[in-house]
């Protein structure tokens, strides 16, 4: 009896207990403070190619800046007080994503010829909601290749559409494409001249792949008008001479490429041992057999 | 002079006293614990090895040179001294074939213990690259086995009919199988023609073979461009450790198999002064080469080369590599300059101590070389930096050494170790056709 008084008066304190608990852990769950997020958008066209936002998501992690993967992004774009929504993007494991602007001319344009996208993340369980907006007016580079006196020039001039009109003063970079990192050439920066234009000499001797150079001019992240490329195909390079031995039979080839005097060698002395090995057998054979 | 009767009474195999039987009983405790081990590296992986990125050749791969260095006794002692003619080997080629048989039997094994993946076995067939001293190895040491078991085989013909007509009576059974193991044989000419001509095949044979076998195992190393082992005297370095890894267990088990069958009759005294004289020589030999392959290096060394040596000479590898050096291979050679030191109980020392000096060698060649990486690997774990066995490899190498001990055990056991019908032949006594009438 007295013992279960004992039990009746311990249960509910054992649940109340429980339920008190359980009750802080959702309370604990409800106000788990969300990360924020770091978004970072920049506008990239490509001439004869495509237009894209290139956007990166970080958020700080005890004082680091840590990429985040598999966010959700919706691309709009901000017209007057109408919102257009372009589409939507989710970021890789390295925290990036590329958007590409699939109908750059059905995208508005404020009276100042401005186009304002604007990037939005709605927030999840573990970080809060954030946008990007940035803007551009929209520019292309008309990059030609000259030569003059045996020698080559990359002339490049940078028109803004949107007036028709050409840009001065914005520095432009020329630079070979290179299979790490580009190869510089001509000044650190080419200031666009009063015709918007720049001329940079290329140097002789750079070598390319059957003798063909990517030439790229570019405008680096212009405030007003974002990073524009154009890529020239310059067939005045030094053709590479392949000296590679991969199709040769060499020792460090793949076994269908033995050297000849290896497969010789070893199967003269495989065939040659194992005959006389076989020999021998044989004679244990004939040792059975013998009889006188 | 013994008569035939008498000689066939001393080396007729004979049945294991006590001392046998807990020598093998000991021998399987072993290997079963290092069977364990083995079956638990297979589940688990190479992790339960201390082998890592850095020293990803551990005990396994010294344990397989000695073991290849080993086996060279067959071509040295047997081969050449067969074509040389000289008779003192008699009793002791048989011997020396046996040791050969085990080693290259267990190199074999050992080189499959260091595979992750044993049951990729065959790949090592089906996709061999026929450049790379691998496949090589893959090819040479099963022909050096089959050579070594004919070589074992052939000059047993009539010592097994001897025996099958011995145990007649005595054991039906055992004669019975030694009957089969004879092959019919009755010494006839046409018999003995046969034997003798594929006798002086192999014989010349396993010399190129053998030496073949322990370049090829040089090669392994010496391929690789790494610092210790980029050598060109590598192959001759090799060959001559191996001489003397081979004559060195030679005289070691030659000393307990004389004191344990009681031969000391059959294997004397000049026997061993002897094969004294040709482990001298091996030391001799073995020295110059370790000579040239560390004093050279030490005058042209560069960086890598510098610090190599120097955790040879004074590093972390001193006490070992001096071990190895002078205890291995110096004293040997002061002690065998001396006829007494040739007396058969300082020979089973300094055999013991070849042998043991030869497997630690193996380790000194393979494990510092590793820890000195060609291309470093940055921010690697403290503990790849150095490298000693753990648990499972010392379990599973202990295992294989006593494999070998057992594999020689057996056929001790059942072979007669000293030729028969050779021994008689050269003693003068019955001709093997009449004893041999059933």
């Amino acid at each position: 009896m007295r013992n279960q008084l004992k039990f009746r008066s311990i249960f509910p304190v054992v649940l109340s207990m429980f339920l008190l608990l359980a009750g802080i852990q959702n309370l604990y769950a409800q106000n788990a403070k969300k990360n924020k997020i770091r978004l970072k958008a920049d506008y990239v066209k490509i001439m004869d190619g495509d237009a894209y936002l290139d956007i990166k998501v970080t958020t700080k992690i005890k004082k680091k800046n840590v990429k985040v993967a598999n966010i959700a992004l919706t691309v709009y774009n901000e017209f007057e007080d109408e919102k257009i929504k372009l589409g939507t993007s989710t970021t890789d494991i390295k925290g990036e994503s590329i958007f590409i602007i699939k109908n750059v001319d059905h995208i508005k344009a404020d009276s100042t010829n401005t186009y304002t996208l604007k990037v939005s993340f709605t927030g999840n369980d573990a970080y809060k909601k954030a946008s990007k907006r940035i803007s551009f007016k929209d520019a292309e580079i008309a990059a030609k290749l000259i030569s003059k006196d045996s020698l080559n020039y990359i002339s490049a001039t940078l028109i803004d559409k949107s007036t028709d009109s050409v840009i001065t003063g914005e520095a432009l970079v020329v630079q070979v494409q290179r299979l790490f990192s580009p190869l510089r050439i001509g000044k650190e920066f080419n200031n666009t001249d009063e015709n918007g234009t720049i001329i940079v000499p290329i140097q002789e001797g750079i070598p390319g792949v059957d003798g063909n150079l990517i030439i790229e001019v570019v405008l680096d992240d212009s405030d007003t008008y974002g990073t524009l490329k154009t890529l020239i195909n310059a067939p005045i390079g030094i053709p590479i001479v392949d000296e590679s031995s991969y199709d040769q039979r060499t020792m460090w080839s793949p076994r269908d490429k033995t050297p000849i005097f290896i497969l010789i060698f070893t199967n003269v002395f495989i065939i040659g041992i194992w005959g006389v090995l076989l020999y021998l057998i044989t004679n244990l054979f004939k040792i059975s057999k013998s009889k006188i | 002079m013994k008569n035939f009767d008498t000689l066939i009474k001393d080396l007729a195999p004979k049945k294991f006293g006590k001392r046998g039987v807990i020598w093998i009983g000991f021998l399987l405790i072993i290997i079963i614990a290092g069977i364990i081990a083995y079956i638990d590296q297979i589940i688990k992986g190479q992790v339960v090895t201390n082998m890592r990125d850095y020293a990803l050749w551990g005990i396994y791969i010294s344990n397989f040179v000695f073991f290849v260095a080993t086996s060279f006794v067959g071509s040295v002692t047997v081969a050449i001294l067969r074509l040389t003619n000289n008779t003192w080997r008699t009793p002791l080629v048989r011997i020396a074939e046996i040791i050969a048989l085990a080693a290259i039997i267990m190199a074999g094994i050992t080189i499959m213990i260091d595979m992750a993946r044993p049951d990729r076995i065959l790949n090592l067939f089906i996709h061999a690259r026929l450049q790379s001293p691998i496949t090589w190895d893959v090819i040479i040491i099963p022909t050096y086995i089959v050579i070594s078991l004919l070589l074992l085989y052939f000059p047993l013909l009539p010592d097994f009919a001897i025996l099958k007509k011995y145990f007649k009576t005595k054991q039906p059974k055992l004669s019975k199988r030694y009957g089969f193991l004879s092959l019919n044989w009755i010494g006839s000419k046409a018999q003995k023609l046969l034997q003798e001509k594929s006798i002086k095949i192999i014989a010349f044979m396993i010399i190129p073979v053998g030496i073949l076998l322990q370049t090829i195992d040089a090669w392994l190393f010496s391929t690789t461009y790494r610092i210790g082992w980029d050598s060109t005297n590598f192959a001759p370095y090799f060959i001559s450790g191996a001489f003397v890894a081979g004559v060195g267990a030679l005289v070691t088990v030659i000393y307990v198999v004389r004191r344990f069958k009681k031969l000391e009759h059959y294997i004397t005294g000049s026997h061993f002064d002897k094969m004294g004289k040709l482990l001298a020589l091996a030391c001799l030999i073995y020295l110059y080469f370790n000579i040239n392959e560390y004093l050279i290096p030490a005058f042209t060394a560069k960086k890598g080369e510098a610090v190599h040596l120097e955790t040879l000479f004074s590093g972390s590898y001193a006490t070992l590599f001096w071990f190895v050096t002078i205890v291995g291979l110096i004293i040997p050679i002061l002690v065998l300059l001396f006829k007494k030191g040739r007396k058969p109980l300082p020979m089973f020392f300094i055999g013991l101590i070849v042998v043991i000096g030869s497997w630690w060698k193996r380790f000194v060649i393979v494990t510092p070389t590793l820890l000195h990486p060609f291309l470093p690997i940055q921010g690697v774990p403290e503990s790849w930096h150095h490298y000693f066995p753990s648990l499972h490899e010392w379990l599973i190498t202990v295992a294989t050494l006593a494999m070998a001990l057992l594999i020689i055990t057996l056929l001790v056991r059942y072979l007669p170790v000293i030729p028969i019908q050779r021994t008689a032949d050269e003693q003068g006594l019955l001709k093997i056709d009449k004893n041999t009438k059933s």
